[in-house]
């Protein structure tokens, strides 16, 4: 076992912990698209830093990554990556109905992930007492050659990614769009801490 | 003679949320399930006096729940505890029969305010 397995009562934990952000993070999304969004239980995934390539490599069909970093007190802190695969992004286009005169879609969907990515990690903190700061979103090619070298240029080593599938279904339309957790050791032994100290009052 | 209570959600940190935070009152006579369709073979096998319903859970989730119930003619006063807190999905869910609508994590004065205005308290 490494540092970075949880238990099933700390996945348990995280697992909730996840849907009330998500919950709220929707809730954004549904006001900001003017429409209702019907959610499903997310999958969370772990994935260690030398596989992070691996499964990103499968799911690198994305036409549209926005990065941002966002920063905690007690070393809380990461880069989360909202990946969306092409079908799903014409779809968005769409769905934001953006015109010429207005923002570009590439201004919309960095608008739409930095709501998803901030609500999403704002509610996440509350729950564990902390509280967040953002760089601002970053709409990243989708090559992994582009990708790789902005990760490499993080200020952290990072070694562990939480990687969430979240679906979101639109009425009409629906997309699925995952959300990478990419978070240095440091900061996962804090959080594990954290779900233990959650645990431990049940 | 005590209450039967369920409570219903896919978390068993969230089951224990809702179990810890119930009044003394409520907490003798308990039934957890993990997703809709334990708790729709539990409601339709006995009578149950309070449901807490999360709403996102897979197998049948909490709108399935609320329209089996309808659907089958199943009455019971329905808590719903949901993260979310979409304004449309909370008339969705009292347009079903829902008698009240609790945001994630469950804040105890409200849940004993509801618990008030039905008469559980």
């Amino acid at each position: 076992m490494n540092a970075f397995d949880l238990t099933e009562d700390q996945h348990d934990c995280l697992q909730e912990l996840i849907n009330v952000a998500m919950g709220q993070a929707s809730d954004q999304l549904a006001r900001y698209l003017d429409t209702f969004v019907y959610l499903k239980v997310p999958s969370i995934e772990q994935v260690k830093a030398e596989h992070l390539f691996d499964t990103l490599n499968n799911d690198l069909k994305a036409t549209a990554v926005v990065s941002q970093g966002f920063f905690g007190y007690e070393g809380i802190r990461g880069e989360a990556l909202l990946m969306y695969q092409p079908q799903d992004s014409n779809r968005l286009a769409d769905l934001l109905g953006y015109e010429a005169d207005e923002l570009t879609f590439d201004e919309q969907i960095i608008d739409l992930s930095s709501i998803l990515t901030t609500t999403f990690l704002n509610v996440f903190a509350s729950q564990i007492d902390n509280q967040m700061s953002y760089s601002a979103p970053r709409l990243l090619s989708s090559s992994l050659d582009k990708i790789n070298q902005h990760l490499k240029q993080q200020s952290f080593n990072w070694d562990f990614a939480l990687k969430v599938r979240i679906s979101y279904q639109v009425t009409d339309y629906s997309f699925n769009c995952d959300m990478v957790l990419l978070i240095p050791e440091e900061a996962i032994t804090n959080i594990k801490t954290v779900i233990d100290r959650i645990l431990a009052d049940f | 003679m005590s209450t039967n209570v369920l409570i219903c959600d896919d978390s068993n940190l969230a089951r224990k949320q809702v179990l810890r935070s119930l009044p003394e009152s409520l907490s003798t006579d308990v039934q957890l399930a993990k997703d809709g369709q334990e708790a729709l073979e539990i409601l339709r096998r006995q009578s149950i006096d309070i449901l807490f319903l999360d709403l996102t859970m897979p197998i049948i989730d909490g709108l399935g729940v609320l329209q089996a119930l309808k659907d089958e003619g199943i009455q019971l006063p329905v808590f719903v505890i949901s993260a979310d807190v979409q304004p449309e999905m909370q008339s969705r869910v009292l347009g079903l029969g829902a008698k009240a609508f609790l945001r994630k994590p469950i804040a105890l004065d409200t849940l004993n305010e509801h618990l008030r205005n039905h008469g559980f308290l």
